[in-house]
């Protein structure tokens, strides 16, 4: 084992970031993908941050060539005078530095602070040579094959990587959820609910693939539940209903119920369930304000979403199903028997119980309408599982280092030799790591 | 072809001696290669902010391929952190058992298999202060670092005793073994790479020998050498010379002119370097150097990227420019007869 070096895990997402090594159970950092860059120090009207000073025409033409622009202007440290992650975000809160987020939904947007960031982490906060290393990436669903290769061009030929694998964030999570006891085949059939920040994604991936056309997405996600949150204690008049007591008492306190209407009569019964959360704020001082029926509302937006949003109204269950049913008919029933949470709103007590009775009832009614419509005809009954894990908090990092530690891995990446060889269009295609025939 | 210097990183005013190195941090530079590995952070985490215990068992690499272990074996509060280094056998020869157990002492315990040298802390017995804390988990992050300084604080004191010996004699009259100075200790860190360290009565030298893999990285190091040293006040070290230094005459395993795509780089390093209020700085970035010199390679090429980036945009924004417009276009009157327009 020590002859070889880890792999190194990067799962750079629209928020946060998660680095690592192959084979640990978390990642070693995991930060906003953020960068902070001197805003235009000394050149006039860069407003594009670190990139040489935009003119309008090419130096070349505007006759004054080599101004401010290019090398001549740039004798000092500009382009290494930045800062990534939680750094970034406190530099930006200073003066002479912007924020930016190379990443915008879930695709990198930026290449050139994205190779910043990169370098960075590997050299800062991993301190790994890369060329002693293989990297393993992660990418969303439905990246476009001209960002792999300008990923590709960027590991290779920047940082000289010894291999590289791309991996589908889904993918990952399917892999992920193999360390549930409940998980008996390792199959990369599943539809992945991976949930984070911003958006919530149901994506279908049938022995590997994702199958890209059934793919939808919910606009409700944590941010989401953080604002209802807010909401409700606005509402009570709570005395602190900052977003970030909001956030706490979301993260500590809240949990799915099986049904409000009898959760609601439930807490009139018992006044114990009615809890205080303290605050302190940063001068000592510390406020008590009350939890109440935040506790169950908050996560109940997935599956009524009525109650905060008016412009979208479908229940997740509802969403989950109507996937499942685009999708081919043959992988249906793989499908619908290994539903896996990935992200942390999904995180909820009994948030995987809930999603599978609800998903299981549509089921069997659509089951019950086709008999009776079919005049006697009896189903074999349609298996629906969800399976909720312990590392469904970074999934698919966690996925990446499961898959990364085998003794296969290495295998399955392009190398720096084969990139040299073909160039940047070799990482097209991938062989499925974790798939059939690998252990 | 000449290369003009590819990157700002390129023009520093740096002698690429430690003390520079240093003065790199003020821009915030050489701090982005703090010996602080990863696995500092869990270690923060957990006894600093004295977070309930939990198992452990991570693996984390650092530069070079060191490889550290972090792992509970046999309770939740007592966390066992090994090392595993390459060169150990030869660190230990020149002296790294003794520097880890001044650094280490009552944590020391027998190694972990599989790896060199390993310590256990029991979170159940921690200092009670927090900066005492503080102190306690930066030593232990420090475990790669104080393992690679043992040759330099030898070299270091043996140049104390051959300066002391020099002082008694005139240049004239000093006996063979003081002009020569000791003997090369060799540290071959990484695969293909070594340093050599060899401490004389009025210096140390530090020699690094690097192999690029890579024909454009050799380019952008061999220019980021060249310039350091055009602005170096005093700078002693020969930029990527093709054959091996005078130093190396006689050491097994240096490879000679010609033999394959091997070059070095020598640092010397002053007396005024080598004062005890200086040493510990200095072996922390000369260990460093490796990682340092990479580091700015890539930078320079992302900088480079950049720029090509950008003037590849540049291109496209002219080439649209110079799209003709659709000079003749067909058009329909009401009645639907076509006719074309002149522009």
């Amino acid at each position: 084992m020590a002859s070889q070096t880890p792999a190194v895990v990067m799962d750079n997402g629209t928020g946060y970031s998660k680095l690592g090594f192959a084979g640990n159970d978390s990642p070693s950092f995991v930060f906003p993908t953020a960068i902070a860059t001197k805003a235009g120090a000394g050149s006039a009207g860069s407003s594009t941050g670190s990139r040489p000073a935009v003119s309008n025409k090419p130096s070349f033409l505007s006759g004054n060539a080599g101004a401010s622009s290019h090398l001549s202007g740039k004798r000092g440290t500009e382009d290494l005078d930045f800062f990534i992650g939680d750094e970034a975000l406190a530099a930006g809160n200073g003066p002479g530095y912007g924020v930016n987020y190379p990443i915008r939904h879930g695709q990198i947007e930026n290449w050139d602070y994205m190779e910043r960031f990169w370098s960075n982490s590997i050299f800062k906060y991993l301190r790994v040579e890369p060329e002693d290393h293989y990297f393993l990436l992660t990418e969303p669903p439905l990246n476009p094959p001209e960002n792999r290769e300008n990923t590709a061009e960027i590991m290779f030929e920047s940082f000289n990587c010894a291999g590289l694998y791309i991996a589908v964030q889904a993918v990952l999570a399917l892999a992920a959820s193999w360390t549930s006891s409940k998980v008996t085949d390792r199959s990369l059939t599943g539809t992945v609910i991976d949930s984070g920040d911003g958006v919530t994604h149901v994506i279908p991936v049938a022995e590997g693939y994702v199958i890209g056309s059934s793919i939808k997405s919910i606009p409700i996600a944590g941010r989401d539940i953080t604002y209802f949150v807010q909401s409700l204690l606005r509402d009570r008049g709570e005395p602190d209903s900052s977003l970030k007591t909001a956030e706490k008492v979301k993260e500590e306190y809240c949990y799915v119920s099986p049904d409000i209407v009898k959760e609601f009569a439930r807490y009139d019964r018992e006044p114990d369930r009615l809890l205080k959360h303290t605050v302190t704020s940063p001068n000592g001082r510390s406020i008590q304000i009350d939890v109440g029926y935040e506790r169950f509302l908050a996560p109940e937006i997935f599956f009524n979403p009525e109650i905060y949003s008016s412009d979208f109204l479908t229940p997740l269950p509802n969403v989950v199903d109507g996937v499942i049913q685009s999708s081919p008919i043959d992988v249906r029933r793989g499908l619908y028997k290994n539903i896996v949470l990935s992200g942390g709103s999904t995180l909820y007590k009994d948030f995987g119980r809930r999603l599978q009775r609800d998903i299981r009832h549509l089921v069997d009614a659509r089951i019950r309408a086709s008999e009776a419509r079919s005049g006697g005809a009896r189903s074999g009954g349609l298996d629906v599982a969800v399976v909720t894990h312990k590392r469904q908090r970074h999934g698919p990092w966690f996925g990446g280092s499961l898959l990364g530690q085998t003794p296969e891995f290495r295998s399955y990446c392009h190398t720096k030799a084969e990139y040299d060889e073909i160039g940047p269009s070799i990482v097209r295609r991938f062989a499925l790591l974790g798939g059939p025939g690998s252990s | 072809m000449t290369i003009a210097p590819p990157s700002p990183t390129l023009s520093f005013h740096s002698s690429l001696q430690p003390h520079c190195l240093a003065r790199h941090a003020s821009v915030g530079l050489s701090e982005r290669l703090d010996p602080i590995p990863p696995y500092g952070a869990v270690l923060w985490l957990t006894v600093a902010r004295s977070a309930p215990p939990a198992s452990i068992d991570q693996v984390v690499s650092d530069f070079d391929g060191v490889t550290f272990h972090l792992s509970t074996p046999e309770s939740k509060s007592k966390i066992l952190i090994s090392i595993n280094v390459k060169c150990f056998k030869e660190l230990v020869q020149y002296g790294a058992q003794e520097v880890l157990e001044r650094e280490y002492g009552p944590y020391i315990v027998s190694p972990e298999p599989g790896y060199d040298f390993s310590v256990q802390i029991d979170l159940e017995n921690l200092p009670a202060e927090q900066e005492a804390r503080e102190e306690m988990i930066m030593k232990l992050a420090l475990l790669k670092r104080n393992a690679m300084a043992a040759p330099f604080e030898r070299a270091f004191d043996e140049f104390a005793k051959l300066a002391e010996e020099a002082s008694r004699y005139t240049s004239e009259s000093a006996p063979q073994g003081i002009k020569e100075g000791g003997d090369v200790m060799s540290i071959h860190y990484r695969e293909e790479e070594a340093i050599y360290i060899k401490a004389s009565f009025d210096r140390v030298t530090v020699i690094f020998s690097t192999v690029f893999r890579e024909e454009t990285d050799r380019i952008f190091g061999k220019v980021f050498l060249q310039t350091s040293c055009r602005d170096a006040t005093e700078c002693a070290s020969g930029a990527l010379p093709q054959h091996s230094p005078l130093e190396l005459e006689g050491v097994p395993g240096v490879k000679h002119a010609g033999e394959g795509e091997m070059s070095y780089v020598t640092f010397v390093l002053f007396p005024r370097h080598l004062t005890p209020q200086r040493r510990y700085d200095s072996i922390s970035h000369i260990q460093t150097f490796r990682d340092y010199f990479h580091y700015h390679i890539k930078a320079s090429k992302a900088y480079i990227h950049t720029r090509m980036r950008k003037r590849t945009a540049d291109f496209l924004q002219v080439l649209n420019r110079a799209r003709p417009e659709n000079e003749e276009r067909e058009r329909k009157t009401a009645s639907g007869r076509t006719f074309r327009v002149q522009s």
